[in-house]
């Protein structure tokens, strides 16, 4: 006779939200008859979508709340105590809580893009809800099974929704390069998670850090094979080239949620492997990362340089914001592994913004992501002009942004561990990125439009998310720690909660 | 039985050939293939390292085991939806050849 196991059922709380979300949204599609009428109105695509988009943003409301209340009371709890595979623990609660933010933000965005594009189906919402659901496992994952699983998990829907426009030829080879780059790298990690357990004999992470043996080769060749692997997930050079490629291809709200949730879902994953797997102190892993940050921080911001197509350079851009990310891996402290998660806040805001105006300037069937579409911009659509310079700002790191505090953040915390090239070349290109940053602000108002404005109303999605994402740029720019809500009697010190948050990694 | 050594190796090789068939090949299928051979390769260096940690016979343990269960589980849907995509690619464009995938370029 085998006892049950021990199990604590709340863990599994906000994964259960988001794939019991994308399952009640597949029914709900398929109930939705087209042409027979639900609340006194038709349905018709579009208002299938809202109400799909609706009952996805539930569900993922649902799941920041327990999320956010697991953060408050700060336990660290495992599923089941033998074995444990997933742990709902501060970290991991921080990164839940932004990725579902940002899944949020996306389905807002989604609504009228899709309807734009004449895309809307149902299966979309449930396959964003499907990856948040991996990316939030992944996040929480305390043993190599859990990470492959959740990475997967998070990726595969990715595939499918990075070739969703299935009629257009882009969006098709945007999806086949990402699916077999993106299968090529899990493989790698899967050959890498094998001969860690080769090497010690298990696959959790705690019991990883025990038997771990740095001088070991086939211990070493896993760890850089693992490596390998989630520098393709946060496309870091030189694992970048399918970047831009699959950002361009894919259709502009995937881009978004791609840009920002993989990237933030892969780099937790990666901190807390690296922190409790392995070690931060490991010196061997702190140069290859310096490399990977000094090469994508000038290999992003160069090349970004002469782009011609938006989402082409917000990919460029995010391969270099990927270099500056990792400067705080290098360090291997707490203070460093905080600054990162700070970043990985700003930076989901401040890109989701960017893609986001990109997404309120499509127009039927197409998209608005040539440079030259924004000339003149700041005439026709000043609100979109406003914002969209707002972003620009904070992601060249201008002061009085978010991004600025992020990246400054990054450099005190590198420069008290005495380094000094890594926030150099930070600066450096950060100086470089301004150039083209900078390039569509000046071409939204010195130009004169060339053509008509694409399209001249705005989303009511659409709108809650930009002033939301360009609120909370001003508002971290002004009060990164000290911000409060005095009417709401709120304080909001996300600086503190990202130091508080890397604690649970370091065990102090 | 077959020593240890010998099954790494085999999956190290076979390993090797899936990455040089995604790097090499120009077909997609075959680079499908080629990553499937490289998924097999760990799976067989799980089972092979299994051998190698066997717990006690009291208590056995299969870690390496059961993880090859999920990477086949696993595997299989990814290859479900890597066929989806090449079908809709097919439909819009009647060809295997990455090289002719090449409207995104920098």
């Amino acid at each position: 006779m085998i006892a049950p196991p021990e199990i604590s059922p709340s863990v599994l709380a906000p994964i259960g939200f988001t794939a019991i979300g994308a399952m009640v949204i597949l029914v709900q599609d398929a109930l939705l008859t087209r042409g027979s009428s639900l609340l006194g109105r038709r349905v018709t695509p579009a208002y299938a979508g809202t109400l799909n988009a609706f009952t996805a943003m539930l569900f993922l409301s649902l799941a920041l709340y327990v999320t956010v209340v697991a953060f408050a009371s700060g336990d660290s709890l495992v599923f089941q105590l033998a074995n444990p595979v997933y742990q709902q623990d501060r970290f991991g609660s921080f990164a839940t809580a932004l990725l579902v933010v940002v899944g949020i933000l996306t389905c807002a965005l989604s609504v009228s893009y899709l309807s734009e594009l004449g895309i809307n189906h149902g299966a979309y919402y449930a396959l964003v809800l499907a990856s948040i659901t991996g990316a939030i496992f992944l996040v929480g994952a305390i043993d190599l099974l859990g990470v492959y699983v959740g990475l997967e998990l998070m990726t595969i829907p990715i595939y499918v929704l990075a070739g969703f426009d299935r009629a257009r030829l882009r969006s098709n080879e945007a999806a086949i390069k990402y699916f077999v780059i993106g299968s090529f790298a899990t493989a790698i990690l899967l050959y890498g998670m094998a001969l860690i357990y080769g090497a010690t004999g298990t696959t959790s992470f705690g019991a990883i850090r025990d038997a771990f043996d740095p001088t070991s080769p086939v211990a070493m060749l896993g760890v850089g094979l693992i490596l390998i692997g989630f520098a393709f997930k946060i496309a870091s050079v030189p694992f970048h080239q399918w970047a831009p490629d699959v950002y361009e291809g894919a259709p502009a709200p995937i881009t978004a949620y791609m840009s920002v949730a993989v990237k933030a879902a892969a780099f937790t994953a990666l901190l807390r492997f690296v922190a409790t797997a392995i070690g931060p102190e490991t010196e061997q892993l702190s140069d290859v990362f310096a490399a990977f940050a000094v090469l994508s921080m000038i290999v992003g911001n160069l090349m970004a340089v002469i782009q011609e197509n938006v989402k082409r350079m917000l990919a460029y851009s995010s391969i270099g914001h990927a270099g500056a990310l990792l400067i705080g891996l290098v360090t291997g402290s707490p203070g460093g592994y905080a600054a990162i998660a700070f970043y990985l806040v700003v930076y989901a805001f401040m890109n989701l913004g960017a893609f986001g105006v990109v997404i309120a300037l499509a127009r039927r069937g197409q998209e608005c992501e040539r440079v030259d579409d924004f000339a003149g911009l700041a005439r026709t659509r000043p609100g979109l002009a406003a914002a969209m310079t707002l972003f620009m700002l904070s992601l060249a790191g201008i002061p009085g942004t978010a991004g600025f505090m992020a990246k400054f953040n990054l450099i005190v915390v590198a420069i008290r561990a005495d380094m000094i090239w890594l926030p150099i070349t930070l600066v450096v290109t950060s100086v470089i990125s301004l150039f083209y940053y900078l390039r569509i602000p000046v071409l939204m108002t010195m130009r004169e439009p060339s053509e008509p404005p694409s399209r001249t109303g705005i989303a009511s999605g659409e709108a809650l998310a930009l002033c939301l994402c360009a609120a909370v740029v001003l508002f971290l720019g002004f009060f990164p720690n000290h911000g409060m809500l005095p009417w709401l009697g709120l304080e909001l010190p996300v600086l503190d909660w990202a130091s508080d948050s890397v604690t649970d990694l370091f065990g102090s | 039985m077959i020593p240890l050594d010998h099954v790494i190796g085999l999956s190290a090789v076979l390993f090797s050939l899936g990455v040089i068939g995604v790097l090499v090949r120009r077909n997609l299928i075959v680079m499908l293939m080629s990553v499937e051979l490289m998924l097999n390769a760990a799976n067989l260096a799980f089972i092979a390292f299994n051998r190698l940690w066997p717990g006690t016979d009291a208590t056995p343990v299969l870690d390496g085991q059961v993880f090859v269960l999920l990477v086949i589980t696993v595997a299989a849907a990814e290859v479900a939806v890597g066929m989806g995509i090449l079908l809709a690619l097919f439909r819009n464009r009647d060809s295997a050849d990455p090289e002719e995938a090449s409207l995104l370029k920098w």
